[in-house]
């Protein structure tokens, strides 16, 4: 039974879900900051200790769809924007980085025109502008419209965009594109699974913590009114579309550096990334996690990866059973891994 | 108070006309308010009174006839450019944002005075330009007690109250009001009837309403319309008198 | 001449196949609020339906049969598990727990038939082509595909318009009070609904799998062109679903046919050529949408809201 009353008037992380006392519990604060740690200091020390390395790039993997799943709860979450088209900016951001990477190599320029290199203030950057761009061009389009065309029009689009690069032969095409090494940022290495790792940490937090900022802002108070109801947003006098827009743009450029640094761990592009079974994925991962709380979705990476991994272990067809765990979170538990915490942390106050 | 005399009304309408099919709902209405004018539109049901703030406010687009506001055309303008210029309008049903809370509600309105442009640093929930205001026209409505009450969990009344928070929080000159006193208890008309009459003068109004001792008690004037059209247009006393508009509500109980 | 005349009625029996898959999803929508994004399945299981049947017993029409069959009652049984679950949730619940039924179908049929394409053919009686005017010979499956659909079209018309049944699924998702004071069950018109659209779906799976490949994940790739084909021709409209499913078949196989051989008239690098004809190609419908996008938000018959 939810409390209807939030204490300060905005509540300091502004959860756009039913109203949560999220704000209040300093246990739910005490967890966050022992994951944090845990997060950071443990994985080196469970790789080594359990002697598996491989396991470094499996929380990589995690930190980095995490990165993109908060990216998601963005539009989803926090504008109500139902984008079944999000892994065309993830893949866009992926290929930016790998086709640059290809030039870089080939000493030669993109389209002609563009400079190349193989580092990551030069790689990424151009990963989240062009992650961006497609999302503006997508979201300008869409936005015109909502429910279920909106989904539709998301998800054509984003097939749209995953069939241009499967026909681009000279990036791979169909198997897509592999890279030499990961990027380097100047001159620095990153070969070693442990480093990179702490990178993509490091910019995951970053984003959240941008993403939150967003979210508390007049900005996010905008959207999350138009989620609510946008009528009444425009009759006050806000032009809701451009709201819309430039959140849904934030959301493809996050999408974009989540992209670029899956590349980068893979050393690899693959047109998976931008197929819209993957938009479905981080969805789940979403929904899982638990909508409309940034760090939710974060954790619904993990649960999502660990269950890949544990599942796909016993069985090929592992997907079979995550369709109905799928079902029955939608049909009962609705606010996600994120939601059972917060009442469990509320109930021990 | 009377309304303040100026040679431009805030508000005219030319010859609205608006059809749905072959429903003609809006025939050629003609009308204007002035500056601190209070304009009631009063008329049975089906006379179209929604509809013209519907074309007012922007979401219907007229099939001929001009709006102006304050001396510019408006009748192409959009919804939300209306609102900005200060013509913003209430809802037959409150329109409020059910998972915010009030204090967030009425903070989104006040947001619309601090000027354009995205901001997506500062915390919003320590922003004192927006709290004061917010506090301010929160407890004009006398919703103080419900602060940090989710919208959701409001009466209905308590509804129409934030509703009404909101709308005066964007310092608007000219309100729509669409029935703002319908499914009210007689000690919430009262109070939001009473409201009104403090902001006469202040802020121009729209207003549509059944509820005839508030619209003659608080009216400057009063237009009556019937099936679309506009069949009078006077002060209380002279719409009280007049022989058609009394054949239009013949038969009809008064509020 | 042969070759156009051949192409664009090949277009038109596309367009007949995805009429079927978008009549049933935009029913289904206009007439409950429900975002099915498991149709793909569906349609995928008439094919698997169809095709086993087929390998079976040797007749068409039992393997038709079996494959509507199937699919009618996969719908029966989705909608009376999850479905009905979903009428009075948000647009993003539905979209999640059918893609959840995405997933379980999909790997559930990898587990029962495997991952390689299942064999279908045309059956011998139906193989061959038949002369139409003007000396242009065309195949026999293909044009029973279009006629069959054509008189699905037809038939679904006159039971909408004309019958009370067909008037309960119009009313159906604005006027519940008025369906239920006419005592009809609701819930028992939904799933009839439902069961109609699948039925439809699974009807297209059956007559494409001699075509197409009856493969795992094909009923995905439809899925979409489906959606395209909603959106052009506005969602709740079974008019707009027939127009815009035509437009969108005979675009979509024209322009595959016929633009490779007009780029190689600009570009010299053949293979080059062929990679960009074939992107272009799957990109004309996307490109087509969104300029009816922009010059019709709603659709071109959309239907009031």
């Amino acid at each position: 039974m939810t409390d209807a009353v939030k204490p300060g008037l905005l509540g300091a992380l502004a959860p756009a879900a039913e109203a949560s006392p999220l704000s209040a519990t300093r246990p739910v604060r005490r967890l966050l900051i022992a994951a944090l740690v845990l997060l950071v200091a443990l994985p080196p020390l469970f790789t080594y200790a359990l002697g598996e390395p491989y396991l470094i790039a499996l929380v990589s993997r995690m930190v980095i769809l995490g990165l993109a799943a908060v990216s998601l709860d963005l539009v989803l979450g926090y504008g109500g924007l139902i984008s079944f088209g999000h892994a065309a900016f993830f893949g866009v951001g992926g290929y930016a980085v790998a086709i640059l990477a290809f030039h870089a190599r080939h000493g030669d320029k993109f389209i002609g025109l563009i400079p190349s290199s193989s580092d990551m203030l030069v790689t990424l950057p151009a990963a989240v502008i062009a992650a961006a761009l497609a999302a503006a061009l997508i979201g300008a389009l869409s936005l015109r419209t909502s429910g279920f065309p909106f989904v539709m029009i998301t998800l054509a689009l984003s097939q749209m965009v995953y069939f241009i690069f499967v026909s681009l032969k000279i990036y791979g095409g169909d198997d897509g594109m592999s890279m030499h090494g990961r990027n380097t940022l100047a001159g620095f290495s990153f070969a070693d699974a442990t480093t990179y790792y702490y990178l993509c940490l490091v910019l995951f937090l970053l984003f959240l913590f941008v993403c939150r900022r967003i979210v508390a802002s007049r900005f996010g108070l905008v959207l999350r009114g138009c989620k609510d109801n946008e009528r009444r947003v425009r009759s006050l006098g806000y032009p809701t579309y451009g709201y819309r827009l430039v959140a849904f743009t934030i959301a493809g450029a996050g999408a974009g550096l989540a992209g670029g640094l899956l590349a980068n761990l893979d050393r690899f592009a693959s047109p998976d990334m931008l197929h819209w079974q993957n938009s479905g994925n981080l969805m789940v991962m979403v929904i899982l996690g638990g909508i409309g709380s940034l760090f939710g979705p974060a954790l619904g990476a993990v649960l999502v990866i660990s269950l890949e991994t544990v599942l796909s272990r016993w069985t090929d067809h592992w997907m079979f059973y995550l369709g109905p765990i799928l079902i029955a979170f939608v049909l009962f538990a609705r606010r996600g891994l994120w939601g059972v915490i917060v009442d469990v942390a509320d109930r021990n106050v | 108070m009377s309304p303040i005399e100026t040679s431009e009304p805030l508000l005219r309408v030319d010859g609205l006309t608006k059809r749905f099919g072959g429903i003609t709902a809006s025939d050629s209405i003609s009308l204007d308010v002035g500056v601190g004018e209070i304009h009631a539109v009063i008329g049975p049901n089906g006379a179209g009174k929604t509809t013209l703030i519907g074309l007012l406010c922007g979401e219907l687009r007229p099939a001929a006839g001009h709006v102006y506001f304050a001396g510019r055309e408006i009748t192409a303008l959009s919804v939300s450019r209306r609102a900005r210029l200060g013509l913003v309008r209430s809802f037959q049903i409150p329109s409020i944002l059910p998972n915010l809370t009030v204090a967030e509600n009425v903070a989104l309105a006040v947001q619309t005075t601090l000027g354009r442009g995205y901001h997506f640093w500062a915390d919003a929930g320590r922003n004192e330009a927006l709290l004061q205001p917010a506090r301010a026209a929160i407890a004009e409505l006398a919703l103080d007690g419900r602060r940090n009450v989710v919208a959701a969990a409001l009466s209905h009344g308590e509804q129409r109250q934030l509703e009404l928070a909101m709308v005066l929080a964007t310092k608007p000159r000219l309100l729509l009001l669409d029935e703002p006193l319908a499914g009210m208890g007689a000690k919430e008309s009262a109070f939001v009837a009473a409201l009104l009459g403090r902001l006469k003068g202040r802020i121009s109004m729209l207003l549509v309403e059944h509820d005839m001792e508030a619209v003659f008690a608080l009216a400057d004037r009063i237009t009556v319309m019937v099936y679309g059209r506009v069949i009078a247009v006077g002060d209380a006393a002279s719409i009280r008198a007049n022989p058609e508009v009394q054949h239009a509500y013949l038969g009809e109980e008064q509020a | 001449m042969q070759l156009f005349v051949e192409q664009l009625l090949n277009g038109v029996q596309f367009g007949v196949m995805l009429f079927l898959m978008a009549a049933g999803l935009t029913l289904i929508f206009g007439a409950m609020g429900v975002i099915n994004l498991a149709h793909g399945s569906l349609y995928m299981i008439g094919a698997y339906g169809a095709a086993f049947a087929g390998a079976r017993t040797g007749s068409f029409v039992l393997a038709i049969l079996a494959g509507c069959a199937a699919a009618a009652l996969a719908g029966v049984l989705i909608e009376l598990a999850v479905i009905r679950r979903l009428y009075t949730r948000n647009h993003l619940d539905q979209v999640l727990a059918t893609f959840g039924l995405i997933l379980f179908c999909n790997e559930g049929t990898a587990m029962l038939f495997g991952r390689e394409p299942l064999f279908s053919e045309i059956p011998p009686q139906l193989t061959g082509s038949v002369p139409l005017l003007l000396g242009i010979t065309y195949p026999v499956y293909r044009i029973l595909i279009i006629a069959v659909g054509l008189v699905i079209a037809l038939l679904l018309y006159l039971l909408l318009q004309k019958t009370r049944i067909g008037m309960l699924v119009r009313a159906g998702a604005t006027h519940r009070d008025i369906v239920r004071a006419l005592g009809v069950s609701i819930r028992a018109l939904f799933t009839l609904i439902f069961g109609l659209g699948a039925c439809l779906a699974g009807l297209a799976g059956a007559i494409a799998g001699p075509l197409l490949s009856v493969q795992v994940g094909m009923g995905e790739q439809i899925l979409i062109l489906t959606l395209v084909v909603i959106v052009i021709g506005g969602v709740g409209s079974v008019r707009g679903a027939f127009v815009g499913a035509l437009i969108v078949g005979v675009t979509d196989t024209m322009i595959r046919i016929f633009l490779p051989g007009f780029l190689l008239l600009f570009l010299s690098n053949t293979e080059g050529a062929d990679a960009l004809a074939a992107g272009l190609s799957s990109m004309s419908v996307y490109l087509l949408m969104a300029a009816v996008l922009l010059w019709r938000p709603r659709g071109l018959f959309a239907a009031y809201d």
